[in-house]
């Protein structure tokens, strides 16, 4: 480790903007959000002088400087909070007390009296328009079922476009077993090699690799499927995380089939009882309640706050980034150090997931579910994003797809006449002698 | 320095103005005498120069100033002016005309007043200098006048006898049984007659006079006599009460002393400034303050006496804040910083609000539309203290909050210690072999489906125990799945090296023998834990290995049954040693 060290030091990412801002000091009245947009080049430090102040249900501490980079932020004020913020760019914070607060209190306390009264805890899954509040809503729920009984929820991201506890590509499940760290844009650390600020959490990963669902219905509802099974497991294992329930987090409702067939797949296999709908008005939960009402026990509209933000295709592309980033590279808070290693072309196997978009010669016969092996060339590879299974080298693509994942791998350079590539690893050491699956994510550092 | 001059200059030409007799003026001087206490001999000579240099008729306005300053802001001013006191007093006294002279010995006279604290208010000596000056200065004045006044009648001498007699009676009925003041009373009756019947030659009404006067002297001084017995008396009294006080309240000494002078009323300078304030504003502002406050403590006593007064009890918020009030500086006291009290006020308030809530008994709370949509739900008010102040203590690193049980105490010192190893950690230390272990760190491999089914979130947020152990499982494990190399293997077996065990409190003399090896070996000490450890040692059921020799054996005797890649074995038994591990630290 230590023969390593001088190497990693030195890619460990320096911090040279640090221009002298004067801070801004605010005072915000109990109930009201502050909210503001951090673009993705910008900076914002946030300081709580006094009062109880959260960020997303998670309680802030005072007196420390957070710092924020490429978020939307909405700090909360539980009573009257003094704070000072500074960022060196011009950021538009707006207050408002118009927040849905009051109906994820209501939904928090239904939940946690679901936990006290069964060893089967609360099975929701949200879903909603695209920004209309299902991942704050979420988070919110996970940060609040930490604080009074230190229940252990399990979060379920099935949105491939956002990175929970991974880069974006993946299916996530984990159990949060501890506060959410706030400045991270994938909710806080996996489990690292070291010590960090705070406890990392220990995901599952499933990589669905493709950026619209649409691409491969099939697969998508595979994958997902696997991920149920893995939550299923752990839930036998572990009593006291089936107590705490589970949290499903869906993509926005415009990426799914109009027959709802993904969230008829995830109602099952997650074994769902409420329906929660992030919506302004009934007209989805209506629909959907023709559609599911035998199938769940209830279903809950919250209305969408008016502080969420429409995320546009701009924003998204900065935020998969910097989760792209933070996977290799840690935050602010965190500092990683991924290893870069040379490897013959020859040693690697890389298989694709297919996608009605790009895959040639698609019919209605074609088994979706199904890889095709990619022909190591710079074209194909540069800067891509790969998933490394757990299954050997020389396994069959059906193997590979059964697979789970070891972590992600980012291709930097591809050299065809040398026969070379460099590969960007988190984990020091070799390449795992795995096979590998490309995703659609490209990364150019 | 320029500040200095400022004071000072703003002091002397407040000073200046002092033409004419102006309470306003000697206020402000009082004020910024209390408030400068380090310009005091500055201002101590600015006042004492222009009591020298001024025209003889504003003198007395300075001695106000000088009296007002003394009286208020006490020491060290009325050390400082001590000194001169008498020489200035003099001085001016001859220098003034005689109505002037009359105010001055009027200001003596408060001087000559006790303090409530028993004491006077300048030193015994400089003013026992005034008072003999002032005896020879007045019966100089006495004879100048007895040249000047107009030659003694017998109906003056009559209303001077009158005045003697009312005086005598007066202190008959006090003293009924004097025989001495029977036949005083009678023989001024005689004297009365006396004069009344026969015509006196001028030369014996003189006489007659100077004998009345020295009997009309005497009767004064019995009578200020009584009065200095009368105040002398009250003093013992009053320490008489603060010594019981003392005695049955068993309060400590420094709380009581600051009690005796504590009247209902404060001390005597607080008092005094409080009754100068209240006093109408065209009195002279020469507050005769000392005066007032005896009188109002004199009639404190009589309606004590009388029953007619309320005595707080001692523990009362009156007795509490008459003990703060000393301690507090009248001036200064704030209220507490916002935030503070609304710290207090909120945490009182979710105690109450959390104190009997039972969520199973609440049949309207289900995660129902019905109930989810309603705004400010007074069940959800009142059950959103549980997640913020129900648990009183955060967190001040990270935020989390403790409550106040035994049981959470307990966490939260263990949270505290956490916190203060990972810190330690993440700034990286100097061990033993002078190699900086700074935390360098990077991701982990994420788990599989049969690893991840079976990991407990506790090994990676139990804080009582060494966390970091996973982490060096997760790498143990990352290498083992990806290398069969050798000198991997060497990255791995540092690894399994820094393995350590803190010596438990039954070990007989402080070193184990590896059962593999047979090798003993002894505890060292770890700065960074502050404990005595066994390096390179690991617990298995209760029997300490050699971490090295452990691993190497168990790692000989699953490669034999499980081929290449004991990934899964692996974590099963370095989890196994963990928990272990765990169980033993924690027994």
């Amino acid at each position: 480790m230590t023969a390593m060290s001088n190497i990693q030091e030195s890619l460990q990412p320096i911090d040279f903007d640090s221009p002298v801002v004067a801070a801004k000091s605010v005072l915000i009245p109990p109930g009201k959000e502050w909210r503001v947009k951090v673009p993705a080049e910008s900076k914002l430090t946030v300081k709580i002088l006094y009062g109880i102040a959260e960020l997303f249900g998670t309680e802030l501490t005072n007196d420390i400087e957070y710092t924020f980079k490429c978020a939307n932020i909405a700090i909360l004020a539980i009573d009257h909070v003094k704070f000072e913020w500074k960022s060196s760019d011009p950021l538009e914070p707006s207050l408002s007390s118009d927040t849905s607060m009051p109906y994820i209190y209501n939904m928090h306390f239904a939940l946690e009296k679901m936990r006290i009264s069964s060893f089967d805890g609360p099975r929701i899954l949200i879903v909603g328009k695209s920004s209309s509040g299902k991942t704050t809503l979420a988070k919110t729920l996970c940060a609040y079922a930490l604080k009074s009984k230190a229940y252990t929820p399990m979060y379920v991201n099935l949105n491939p476009q956002e990175g929970v506890f991974s880069p974006p590509g993946c299916l996530t499940a984990t159990p949060i077993s501890d506060i959410l760290e706030v400045e991270s844009t994938t909710w806080g650390q996996s489990m690292t090699s070291g010590a960090t600020r705070l406890h990392n959490k220990q995901p599952m990963v499933k990589n669905f690799g493709l950026e619209v669902i649409a691409e491969n219905r099939e697969l998508y509802i595979e994958i997902m499927d696997q991920l149920a099974r893995s939550v299923d497991g752990r839930l036998k294992n572990d009593p006291h995380v089936r107590r705490s329930g589970v949290i499903v987090d869906t993509p926005p409702i415009s990426h799914l089939d109009e027959s709802f067939v993904e969230l008829e797949a995830a109602i099952k296999n997650f074994n769902i009882g409420t329906l929660v709908v992030c919506a302004s008005d009934d007209s989805l939960a209506i629909q959907l309640n023709q559609k599911f009402q035998t199938q769940v026990r209830s279903i809950v509209r919250i209305p969408t706050s008016p502080g969420t933000v429409e995320i546009d295709e701009v924003a998204r592309r900065a935020f998969q980034r910097s989760q792209v980033s933070e996977y290799f590279y840690g935050n602010l808070v965190t500092v990683l150090s991924p290893y870069t290693i040379g490897v013959d072309l020859m040693d690697v196997v890389i298989w694709k997931p297919k996608s009605k978009l790009t895959t040639p010669g698609i019919s209605k016969t074609t088994n979706m579910i199904e890889l095709d092996r990619v022909e190591v060339t710079a074209s194909n590879l540069q800067h891509a994003l790969v998933a490394i299974t757990y299954a050997p080298r020389k396994s069959t693509p059906q193997e590979v797809l059964k697979s789970d994942i070891l972590g992600l791998a980012l291709i930097t350079e591809v050299n065809d006449s040398k026969r070379k590539m460099r590969i960007l690893l988190p984990v020091p050491g070799r390449l795992p002698d795995k096979a590998m699956i490309l995703t659609a994510y490209r990364y150019l550092e | 320095m320029e500040d200095d001059d400022k004071v000072l200059k703003d002091f002397v030409s407040i000073l200046d103005d002092l033409t004419f007799n102006s309470k306003h003026i000697v206020t402000s001087l009082t004020k910024m005498a209390e408030e400068n206490i380090s310009y005091a001999q500055q201002f101590v000579d600015a006042v004492e120069a222009r009591i020298t240099k001024c025209v003889p008729k504003q003198k007395l306005y300075a001695f106000y100033a000088l009296d007002s300053i003394c009286k208020n802001a006490g020491s060290p001013y009325t050390i400082y002016f001590g000194r001169n006191l008498a020489k200035l007093y003099k001085q001016t006294y001859l220098i003034v005309d005689n109505a002037t002279r009359t105010e001055l010995i009027t200001l003596f006279k408060t001087w000559m007043m006790l303090l409530p604290t028993g004491e006077l208010l300048f030193d015994k000596d400089s003013l026992e200098r005034i008072e003999q000056f002032l005896i020879k200065a007045s019966s100089l004045h006495q004879r100048q006048a007895q040249a000047m006044a107009p030659p003694p009648t017998v109906p003056l001498l009559l209303k001077e006898i009158d005045k003697l007699s009312i005086l005598t009676k007066e202190r008959l009925t006090k003293k009924p049984d004097d025989s001495k003041l029977q036949t005083k009373t009678i023989l001024l009756q005689q004297l009365k007659q006396e004069l009344q019947r026969e015509k006196l030659p001028l030369q014996a009404l003189h006489d007659f006079q100077q004998q009345l006067r020295h009997i009309f002297a005497q009767e004064q001084q019995v009578w200020q006599q009584q009065q200095k017995e009368q105040q002398q008396q009250y003093l013992a009294q009053q320490q008489q009460v603060q010594q019981q006080l003392s005695e049955s309240g068993g309060a400590p000494p420094s709380l009581t002393h600051p009690y005796e002078e504590s009247s209902l009323f404060g001390n005597a300078t607080l008092s005094m400034s409080f009754l100068d304030s209240i006093s109408s504003p065209n009195t002279s502002p020469l507050a005769p303050s000392t005066n007032k406050v005896s009188k109002v403590e004199v009639l404190y006593r009589n309606l004590k006496h009388k029953n007619l007064l309320f005595e707080p009890a001692k523990e009362s918020i009156v007795t509490l804040a008459s003990k703060l009030e000393k301690t507090i500086n009248p001036n200064k006291v704030r209220l507490p910083p916002f935030c503070i009290l609304q710290d207090i006020l909120g945490d009182v308030r979710s105690y109450y609000a959390t104190r009997n809530v039972d969520i199973l008994n609440t049949p309207n709370l289900q995660l129902s539309q019905q109930f989810v949509i309603q705004k400010n739900n007074p069940l959800t008010e009142q059950l959103i203290h549980v997640l913020y102040r129900a648990k009183p203590n955060k967190c001040t690193t990270c935020g989390v909050r403790f409550g106040s049980s035994a049981k959470e105490r307990q966490l939260e010192v263990e949270h505290f210690d956490w916190h203060f190893r990972i810190n330690k950690r993440i700034k990286g230390t100097q061990n033993a072999n002078a190699i900086i272990a700074k935390n360098i760190q990077s991701r982990s491999w994420y788990l599989n489906y049969e690893q991840w089914i079976q990991f407990k979130d506790e090994d990676i947020v139990s804080t009582n125990v060494d966390a970091t152990a996973v982490n060096n499982m997760a790498l143990a494990l990352n290498q083992a799945t990806t290398t069969t190399d050798s000198d991997n293997k060497a990255k791995n077996e540092l690894q399994i090296r820094k393995k350590y065990i803190i010596v438990p409190d039954g070990a007989p003399d402080m070193s184990f023998q590896c059962p593999i090896c047979t090798e003993v070996a002894s505890a060292v000490y770890d700065e960074d834990l502050a404990e005595w450890v066994w390096r390179n040692c690991i617990d298995s059921n209760g029997k300490y290995f050699h971490a090295t020799c452990f691993y190497e054996a168990s790692n000989n005797h699953t490669s034999k049954d499980n081929g290449s890649t004991g990934i899964d074995s692996d974590l099963e038994r370095l989890k196994g040693l963990i928990n272990g591990n765990s169980t033993k630290l924690s027994e």
